[in-house]
């Protein structure tokens, strides 16, 4: 590879920011009804809540009218509220290796120092729910949690639809998910006196589909040149969507964004400050650094924005809606085993190379997680394969989610730079 | 005999089926002594290094296989299985999906599975598996299960080295079964002649990762301990557990598989506790020592709670997260020599 010796004049452009939509503030409101929605369903007797993990459809829980609490969205919190690494240090403490997911850890410091739901701690719920769809590290840690917690749990044994799985197996595979389904109804009633309400969850799949429409109208926005919504932003406003689908608190601030979006689209501004040239096109894949938010406004010092990250469009696959009770539950069960997060490689590989034809996008960074050895599995492949078939080149950020002890600055600044500097002389051919 | 190779991080493969098939089940077990490089082209070096190498040894030696099954254990089987779809040369790749749980529902998927691999090695290989060859397959890895018994049943007493009982363990994954169970009569023979435990050895169970190279085991040797017991896949969980051989034998390897000793990749630490604490008072021990390999999430997860609740109830025991090599590891030394110090 030649030698670049000069810099793009995107390099020199420091005071380039990230413009953000009029309704962005917007987003406190589904966050303080979160937390204070929570607090009331863990205060009053004859409410109940449930711990569950990403990839647990929660429409499942609204049905029975108990309130999910998300020990990760609340590691998060801590990350931005720059707890998470005392408390990741306290679980180091309790005994757990470093090499362990920080998630995990925060949430175990959390609990074990009883920290403030406003500093990421969370509250004892009635029941625990969890998958292994994702990874084992979901119901390890909430196995462990139970235990300590003294809480029943209920862990769904999600079967993994591995690169070339038959549909006559995965048939098979939802059969056995569908006799779980059976097995958490009766485990609820039996911790939580609650019943499932059908109705209740019908609407909560229709209303949750409903945000999840929203979630994909502004993902076909993105796809304009310039993008009128960057991962800046998005990484905090898919919040509702991970915690509160099927809530109309999460509905109205997604429908005031989607205007701001359509507005910008038409008028053909993108997010950078001052009608600065949107230069490079990013995907962006994995979950983001919580404690270093500025990492993705700091692209737009290269006129770099990022204009896709498929974690954050996971969340909102269409939902089951108009179909009859065993449909649904059979839906809900391909879902679960089936989340883009937790793709098969053949799979992943086909719905990266389609994004990135998509949205246009001019270099791949995939964030090689430390905390998620999962989702860090096949992402070799994954570069050679965008990299190869598109001449797209991808950049792996070796770092991670929640332990701020992961990341560098000025090597992410010289490794961003560096691939800025590749863009642009692939750019140039 | 053609071989069938397996990708098992606990013992949740039924090898029976490939037995019944007419192959001879070989677990993969990699080779420390050996550089990862082949398999660091496709896997990241903060996986853990036993699946790593495991691959390295699919892409090395696939040729000497007529195909290979992975079965559903911790997240690298289930993820890593693609990778190795990609890259690794085999006519025959199969994906085995037991369940982590052990209900009765988890009972039935285990038996869908289990036919669905009895269906695709019969087509793929142009046999078919009856009842009476897998009833024969079972009652041929019982034998082999009932010897280990009594080598375990031996250990507590004479003196068998922790290389000679891993060796003995490994040979019954990798050898037809017939030279598994002539490596372990002679092992028998050798130990009821001989002398017994050196009375300086430390009597110790030793739970956690799986250890897949008899190195390790010299070390823990060195240091003045004597495995008597243990949870380990290659180890007790492999044989404590006779499969039933009477009724329909696919039910049987159904409900055996179901009830092994849980490994941390199952669902019931819990019964993991149990199991251990049984084990404990079975033989009057009293320490433990307790290790998982770096970046072994599953026993890493475990180690915290379990090892507390055994410190609890006045068992002395010793936790340490190793690497995998065979050279001499000081710093596994110094702890084991502290901990003996201590004792």
């Amino acid at each position: 590879m030649n030698q670049q010796t000069t810099a793009p004049a995107s390099l020199e452009a420091p005071q380039i920011r990230i413009d953000t939509l009029p309704h962005a503030k917007s987003l406190k409101w589904p966050m303080v009804w979160y937390l204070l929605v929570g607090q009331l369903y863990s205060m009053l007797p004859w409410k109940k809540t449930a711990w569950t993990c990403a990839g647990f459809p929660v429409e499942l829980l609204w049905g029975f009218d108990i309130f999910p609490l998300h020990p990760e969205n609340m590691a998060t919190v801590a990350a931005a509220q720059k707890q998470s690494q005392r408390l990741i240090e306290h679980a180091e403490g309790m005994g757990y290796s470093r090499d362990l997911c920080s998630y995990c850890k925060t949430n175990l410091g959390a609990v074990d120092t009883n920290i403030k739901t406003t500093l990421g701690g969370i509250a004892k719920p009635d029941i625990i729910t969890c998958t292994n769809t994702i990874c084992d590290t979901h119901w390890k840690w909430f196995q462990i949690q139970a235990e300590k917690l003294k809480v029943p749990i209920f862990i769904f044994d999600c079967p993994k639809i591995v690169s070339g799985t038959d549909e006559r197996t995965i048939e098979g595979y939802i059969n056995y998910m569908v006799e779980q389904f059976y097995d958490f109804f009766e485990f609820v009633k039996k911790h939580t006196g609650k019943e499932l309400n059908i109705d209740r969850l019908n609407r909560a799949c229709e209303e949750s589909e409903r945000m999840s429409v929203l979630w994909r109208e502004i993902y076909e926005y993105r796809k304009c040149v310039p993008s009128p919504y960057s991962s800046a932003e998005t990484s905090a406003s898919f919040f509702p969507l991970v915690v509160l689908p099927g809530k109309k608190v999460g509905i109205k601030f997604f429908e005031k964004i989607k205007g701001d979006i359509r507005k910008r689209a038409e008028s053909g501004r993108g997010t950078l400050s001052g009608g600065a040239k949107e230069r490079y096109r990013l995907l962006f894949e994995g979950i983001p650094f919580w404690y270093k938010m500025r990492f993705m406004y700091d692209l737009a010092k290269y006129s770099a924005v990022v204009t896709y990250e498929p974690y954050t469009f996971s969340f909102a696959p269409p939902k089951p809606v108009g179909k009859d009770y065993t449909e649904t539950l059979r839906e809900v069960a391909r879902i679960m085993m089936d989340l883009p997060y937790s793709y098969n490689l053949e799979k992943r590989i086909q719905y990266f190379e389609q994004a990135v034809k998509d949205f246009k996008i001019d270099g791949v960074i995939l964030h090689e997680n430390l905390s998620c050895r999962p989702s860090s599995t096949g992402m070799i492949d994954l570069k050679n394969a965008i990299q190869e078939d598109l001449g797209v080149p991808v950049l792996i950020l070796q770092c991670d989610m929640n332990d701020p002890r992961a990341y560098s600055e000025a090597q992410m600044k010289t490794r961003i730079e560096s691939f800025i500097e590749v863009m642009e002389k692939n750019r140039k051919g | 005999m053609k071989k069938i190779a397996y990708f098992d991080s606990s013992h949740d493969m039924p090898e029976e089926i490939i037995m019944a098939a007419g192959f001879v089940p070989y677990k993969i077990f990699g080779d420390v002594h050996k550089s990862n490089a082949p398999a660091d082209q496709y896997l990241q070096a903060f996986f853990c290094p036993a699946a790593r190498s495991f691959l390295t040894e699919a892409l090395t030696r696939s040729a000497e296989w007529e195909g290979i099954i992975v079965a559903q254990g911790c997240n690298a089987t289930n993820r890593h299985y693609d990778v190795w779809k990609r890259h690794v040369s085999t006519p025959f790749l199969h994906w085995f999906n037991g369940p982590i749980k052990d209900d009765a529902m988890a009972l039935r998927f285990m038996k869908t599975e289990l036919w669905r691999l009895i269906d695709t090695l019969n087509r793929q290989f142009r046999v078919s598996i009856t009842d009476d060859m897998i009833a024969a397959a079972i009652r041929e890895s019982n034998e082999v299960k009932k010897r280990l018994q009594r080598v375990s049943a031996l250990r507590s007493e004479k003196d068998i080295t922790n290389r000679e009982y891993l060796t003995v363990l490994i040979k019954s994954m990798t050898l037809p079964k017939k030279d598994a169970v002539a490596a372990i009569d002679e092992l028998i023979h050798k130990a009821e002649k001989g002398g017994p435990i050196p009375k300086n050895n430390i009597k110790v169970l030793l739970t956690g990762s799986d250890v897949t190279y008899p190195e390790l085991m010299d070390q823990i040797d060195e240091a003045g301990f004597r495995v008597v017991r243990d949870d380990l896949s290659v180890g007790e969980r492999y044989y404590t557990t006779l499969i039933p051989e009477d009724g329909n034998p696919v039910d049987a390897l159904a409900r055996y598989y179901l009830s092994v000793p849980r490994p941390a990749t199952k669902v019931g630490m819990r019964k993991r506790i149990e199991y251990l604490e049984g084990a404990l008072a079975d033989s009057g021990l009293d320490t433990v020592i307790s290790q998982n390999i770096k970046f072994c999430e599953p026993f890493a997860y475990d180690s915290v709670m379990v090892n507390g609740e055994l410190k609890e109830r006045g068992i002395r025991l010793l936790h340490i997260e190793r690497e995998f090599t065979p050279g001499p590891d000081n710093q596994l030394m110094n702890r084991l020599a502290a901990f003996s110090e201590m004792l």
